[in-house]
């Protein structure tokens, strides 16, 4: 074996490979840099996530009383900042270098709280998603869709293009978008206001006795789907769109004497199904308004 | 002097020294001496918040389309009385503690007016109560075009495809509006259009500003 050979498998390798290691030809701040951080609380913590960037922010709960941030930032070009004061917990990300790009703006953060926390998330895209906590949110993203399981309190949700997803919610519910859809599904919400210009709206599950529910799309479809043991009064009206009643046999006068006043510039559709004790009020201006039964 | 009175020199004279006649009312009137009170402490209240923030420009459309719609105010049918009007509505904005004093004051007389008169209805509002709001918005969104961001990112294109549906909407609510002046419903969603629009744009001058 010639010197050079050896040389070359025993020693330049292994340099080689080392120097891979050592200097990987990915730059270091196009490298997903990972943080972790634990605060201890006491009562019911308030969690404030500003991500100014783009990123998924879930939380998800766990009976200790500590809150904890752990999250990933896509380069040196975003920076991302904690302050605990008392039982409020701030996370900010900031904008380090003005010429980064969009890649290089991503956060994304893994909450675990308390079961009783109160939260206020912004994000720019990517998902919002929250299981199983109870308090007060505040929910906020351009384009990014929230999908929230099993919470409960004043829920409050603003996309401007994203779209919610609400599976087992209580308590009280806003969502306001541009184009975002809106699906509430299995709920046990008494107080629903639902806002869209362009999405749809589905509701899909009972009426809380004395609950008011509120769902408004500018041109989408709005669409509740009850069950026979529900007990409502149903107002549904529309400039130029069309109200699709599938369930008319469900749906009879009001039975409370309450004179409705039907607009002749509008189409609509008064009634009650059982004895009327949630109130109902559906509108669109162009869309479909359809009522129906589950099976 | 009247409550009534005292209301008008309020509105015209804000809190400089009250006349003798408005303090003897006011000794007698437990109403009006808490409603000076309220807007005594206000005033104060202003006074401690942090330095001066220039609002959104959403905000006076929010609140000047608040008080049309109300019918507290009435729309100028000539665009430069608009302006002047829109001008010296915004100038006392300029100052954050005279903003809060006045925004406070205009809707407390706001909520004076409407509590003692009998709502207008539709056909005493002006044909067109949105031709001002409509201006400035264009103006804002001619303010966007020559900022805009090049960028490519999916929150912009979000926002830029989204304020496209916002137009579509508004242009097809401004149509039936115009064939149905008085159909409410639509009225009800051409005023959130406009909101969720000043909104929007805001957002988008913001973003502009931040990033990219």
């Amino acid at each position: 074996m010639k010197l050079s050979t050896v040389v070359t498998g025993k020693i330049i390798l292994p340099v080689i490979g080392a120097s891979f290691l050592l200097f990987p030809s990915i730059p270091a701040e196009a490298a997903a840099q990972r943080l972790e951080k634990h605060f201890s609380v006491k009562g019911r913590p308030v969690v404030i996530i500003h991500n100014i960037g783009n990123g998924r922010i879930e939380v998800k709960s766990w009976k200790n009383a500590e809150v904890v941030v752990a999250g990933t930032k896509a380069s040196d070009k975003i920076a991302v900042d904690t302050e605990q004061a008392g039982d409020r917990i701030d996370v900010t990300s900031s904008i380090v270098d003005a010429t980064a790009k969009p890649s290089e703006m991503e956060a994304n953060f893994q909450l675990t709280v308390p079961e009783e926390t109160e939260l206020q998330l912004t994000t720019q895209t990517g998902l919002i998603y929250v299981e199983q906590v109870t308090g007060d949110m505040t929910l906020e993203s351009v384009a990014g869709d929230v999908h929230l399981k099993e919470v409960s309190g004043y829920i409050i949700v603003s996309t401007t293009g994203g779209s919610l997803v609400c599976t087992q919610c209580a308590g009280k519910l806003e969502f306001n978008s541009i184009s975002g859809n809106a699906q509430v599904l299995q709920p046990a919400l008494d107080n629903v206001k639902l806002r869209t210009m362009t999405g749809n709206i589905l509701f899909d599950g009972d009426f809380v006795h004395t609950g008011l529910y509120s769902m408004r799309s500018g041109k989408g479809l709005v669409e509740v789907r009850f069950s026979g043991n529900d007990s409502f009064d149903l107002n549904a009206q529309t400039a130029t769109g069309t109200v699709d009643n599938e369930a008319s046999e469900y749906l009879k006068p009001d039975s409370h004497g309450m004179k409705h006043m039907a607009s002749k510039f509008s189409k609509s559709l008064f009634g009650t199904v059982g004895t009327g004790f949630a109130k109902v009020e559906l509108s669109t201006y162009s869309g479909t308004i359809r009522i129906l039964k589950r099976d | 002097m009247q409550c009534s009175e005292l209301e008008l020199v309020f509105e015209q004279e804000g809190l400089a020294p009250l006349s003798a006649e408005a303090r003897q009312h006011l000794s007698q009137c437990s109403a009006c001496k808490h409603f000076v009170e309220d807007v005594t402490t206000i005033v104060a209240v202003a006074h401690e918040l942090p330095a001066e923030i220039e609002p959104p420009e959403h905000v006076w459309v929010s609140i000047r389309e608040q008080l049309v719609l109300e019918g507290t105010v009435r729309e100028f049918s000539k665009g430069k009385q608009a302006a002047s009007w829109w001008q010296t509505f915004g100038e006392l904005f300029r100052n954050r503690v005279l903003a809060t004093a006045t925004l406070a004051a205009v809707l407390v007389v706001a909520g004076l007016s409407l509590s003692r008169t009998p709502p207008e209805t539709p056909s005493e509002i002006q044909n067109d109560p949105y031709s001002s709001t409509v201006s400035l918005l264009s103006a804002q969104e001619h303010d966007l075009a020559n900022m805009q961001l090049a960028s490519t990112s999916a929150v912009d294109t979000s926002l830029r495809q989204n304020l496209q549906q916002v137009n579509d909407f508004i242009a097809d609510c401004e149509r039936h509006a115009k064939e149905e002046p008085s159909d409410e419903l639509t009225r009800e969603y051409l005023t959130n259009a406009y909101q969720q629009k000043a909104a929007l744009l805001s957002a988008m001058m913001d973003r502009g500003g931040s990033l990219n």
